[in-house]
């Protein structure tokens, strides 16, 4: 009775609508992975076994061939062509999509070769003076230890693609891939039917969900055809990596493997980390960030004091080992004359407060993603390839006084440093 | 009758029409057969053209012809509800451009078949949130098209999503870390033509790069579906609510 009036039906159409909408505005607006503690994973032995099996079946190979597919949202893609053979012969050859230029690392055991068809890109360690005299007919040569270097990390590292693959082709070589042991847990996700082939999904989180991977793995042979990773960082960064023409065991040439220059090559040294940093002398850049508390932190405040400006990010092993004995260092000196000041312009503000929390870190931190803070750890500070974590002592002046990159193991060293700096208590 | 009379009107009013449907068919075919993109190129392609500049050409003074003619006034003279008429020029809008995309997915399908070059990625998906963008756009101007004389309805709303989109972006610069900032972009994400939502939904940005996997992905693309649908409520509502209100004048301007 109550439905045939009109006016009911409009106001039960219009609840419904708006209903509807909430609904859709609440689930478009949410974001599933807004890191919380809860999405690290709770381990699964049975999915914990799938994921030793791709472990496995990597390392048991004596040849594995495939084509990786790495693509982000923002539409780049870049394809890696990985052949691998034991013992210690491994060639990737990479590109960005869609550019013709190819990058090949290549090594028969011994060396590992990088060099470019046609000139090579600018990579992230290049300086624009040099980069025009080092571009044409240069190769790259360094040691190779098959169970040691990191393919990856060598691609991330120099910046030879847009982003290197997900899956490490050292794996194979028997390398152990640093964040497993800042795992917090693997589950399963169930079967998922892709282009009618079947595959048993995992999903892996790091260092309490900072970093999730989720694995499509063969039901064939436990290789993965797609990876997906997150990494929750100031933004969340997605990036997809597809394998295709998967063969284990195949024939693979030795010639695959062999390179030498041809002539008129040369040797090109990439220049290391530090030629980019501040030197002794200069001025350290002032800023106005905002901190980890709330409000902003300004570096010419600390004038007057020696400041040790520690660049770190939660995903670095050395940085979390490090920050607890800066905090100590921070309740010993903060009232004689030591200021110590964290920059942390990578990481998720939520991510990066609640690890300050659980280290009882107090020593004030810029915690700032802006476009301006990074722009001044790259370029002001010269953190080009953002290797973490970046030391820098500035002096009562404002003054650099050193800089480092990793952990400093040695406390006399740190001492001379402050010492230098002009720290009394040091003396 | 009355109905299926008032949906073919909006092909038949102006000549132009079927011209515009035959340029954007070429266009499609052209852009297919010159670039071999693909398929989320071709997607964002179509999206544009057929989901934001198609319907500013077919709605082109929807109302606003018949406002200044003053044959409005015969058209919502009682028993006939005005809000039908909005309803179905608007069924008429979005009936084209269910023929007009298909047509286009037929010339593609064609075009790739015959060439055997490019990829046909996600075409579905980015056909159905090209009609979505129609229907919110056309919806909106319609509305317009009540309010603003002739056919400079299209112009405005034409003008307005092209300098707004530059207006917003350098405002982002300057806002990003601050609060107002966020309040603009959801305003821009939200109650604006779904361009982001329904570009995410269609490049599969909710399914491969889903920040999960399973479910949820299905779940947040049907509510860019459900919220684009709704915007084309809300702005039909504002549309038929000016046009039982508004006092119509039978003097042509």
């Amino acid at each position: 009775m109550w439905i045939r009036n009109k006016g009911h039906v409009g106001i039960m159409i219009v609840a419904a609508c708006l209903l509807l909408e909430s609904w859709a505005l609440h689930v478009v607006g949410s974001s599933p992975a807004r890191w919380r503690p809860a999405l690290a994973v709770q381990d699964e032995p049975t999915a914990h076994a799938l994921y030793n099996a791709m472990i496995q079946a990597m390392r048991e190979a004596q040849s594995l061939s495939y084509t990786s597919r790495c693509s982000s949202p923002d539409g780049r893609t870049c394809t890696h062509k990985v052949r691998l053979k034991k013992p210690g012969n491994l060639c990737v050859v990479m590109t960005n999509d869609p550019s013709t230029r190819l990058t090949t690392l290549a090594s028969d055991g011994t060396y590992l070769w990088t060099y470019w068809s046609g000139d090579r890109s600018f990579l992230r360690v290049d300086v624009e003076d040099d980069y025009e005299q080092s571009k044409s007919n240069v190769y790259v040569k360094q040691a190779f230890l098959p169970e040691e270097t990191s393919v990856q990390g060598e691609i991330s590292c120099l910046g030879l693609t847009w982003f290197g693959p997900i899956n490490d082709p050292s794996l194979f070589h028997g390398r152990v891939d640093p964040l497993e042991s800042q795992m917090d847990g693997v589950r399963s996700r169930g079967p998922h039917r892709v282009r009618g082939e079947d595959f048993d999904v995992i999903e892996v989180s790091y260092l309490k969900a900072r970093r999730t991977r989720y694995f499509w793995l063969s039901r064939q042979d436990h290789l993965p055809r797609r990876i997906k990773e997150i990494v929750r960082v100031a933004e969340n960064k997605v990036t997809v990596e597809e394998w295709s023409d998967v063969t284990i065991n195949g024939e693979i040439p030795q010639k695959t493997f062999t390179w030498s220059p041809p002539e008129g090559w040369r040797q090109w040294i990439p220049p290391v980390p530090e030629v980019s940093l501040l030197k002794e002398g200069q001025e350290a850049p002032d800023f106005e960030l905002q901190s980890a508390r709330g409000g902003e932190i300004r570096l010419s405040d600390y004038r007057g004091k020696v400041v040790w400006l520690y660049f770190w990010d939660t995903e670095s092993a050395q940085c979390r080992e490090e920050i607890p004995a800066l905090q100590k260092l921070y309740q010993e000196y903060k009232d004689k004359g030591l200021a110590i000041l964290g920059f942390n312009c990578t990481d998720n503000r939520r991510i990066a407060r609640a690890f300050l929390r659980e280290n009882k870190a107090t020593f004030p931190t810029v915690l700032d993603t802006s476009d301006v803070a990074t722009g001044l750890m790259h370029i002001g500070y010269g953190n080009r390839t953002g290797l973490m974590p970046l030391s820098y002592i500035v002096d009562s002046q404002g003054k650099i006084a050193d800089a480092w990159y990793g952990q400093d193991q040695d406390p006399d060293r740190i001492l001379d440093i402050l010492k230098k700096a002009g720290f009394g208590p040091a003396r | 009758m009355r109905a299926w009379e008032l949906i073919k009107e909006t092909f038949f009013r102006r000549g132009y029409i079927w011209i515009v449907h035959v340029i954007w068919l070429v266009l499609y075919g052209s852009f297919w057969w010159l670039m071999i993109p693909e398929g989320d190129e071709f997607g964002r392609f179509i999206f544009i053209w057929g989901g934001f500049l198609l319907p500013l050409a077919l709605s082109a003074g929807i109302f606003g012809d018949d406002v200044s003619s003053g044959r409005i006034c015969v058209l919502v003279t009682k028993p006939f509800w005005a809000g039908q008429l909005y309803l179905y020029r608007l069924a008429g809008l979005a009936l084209q451009a269910a023929v007009h995309l298909a047509l286009a997915g037929i010339i593609v399908v064609v075009l790739h078949a015959i060439m055997r070059k490019g990829r046909l990625d996600h075409l579905g998906s980015w056909l159905l949130a090209t009609w979505l963008l129609f229907v919110t756009c056309a919806s909106l101007s319609a509305s317009l098209s009540i309010i603003v004389g002739r056919a400079f309805n299209s112009l405005l709303l034409l003008v307005i999503v092209v300098t707004g989109y530059f207006v917003v972006t350098l405002l982002m610069a300057y806002l990003r870390q601050q609060s107002s900032g966020g309040v603009l972009m959801s305003f821009i994400r939200y109650a604006w033509p779904p361009f982001e939502l329904l570009s995410k939904f269609a490049g599969g940005e909710y399914r491969q790069f889903s920040l999960t996997v399973g479910r949820f992905s299905l779940t947040k693309s049907a509510a860019c579906i459900v919220h684009s649908l709704m915007l084309t409520v809300g702005y039909s509502v504002v549309g038929i609510i000016l046009l039982c209100t508004r006092e119509f004048s039978r003097v042509r301007d």
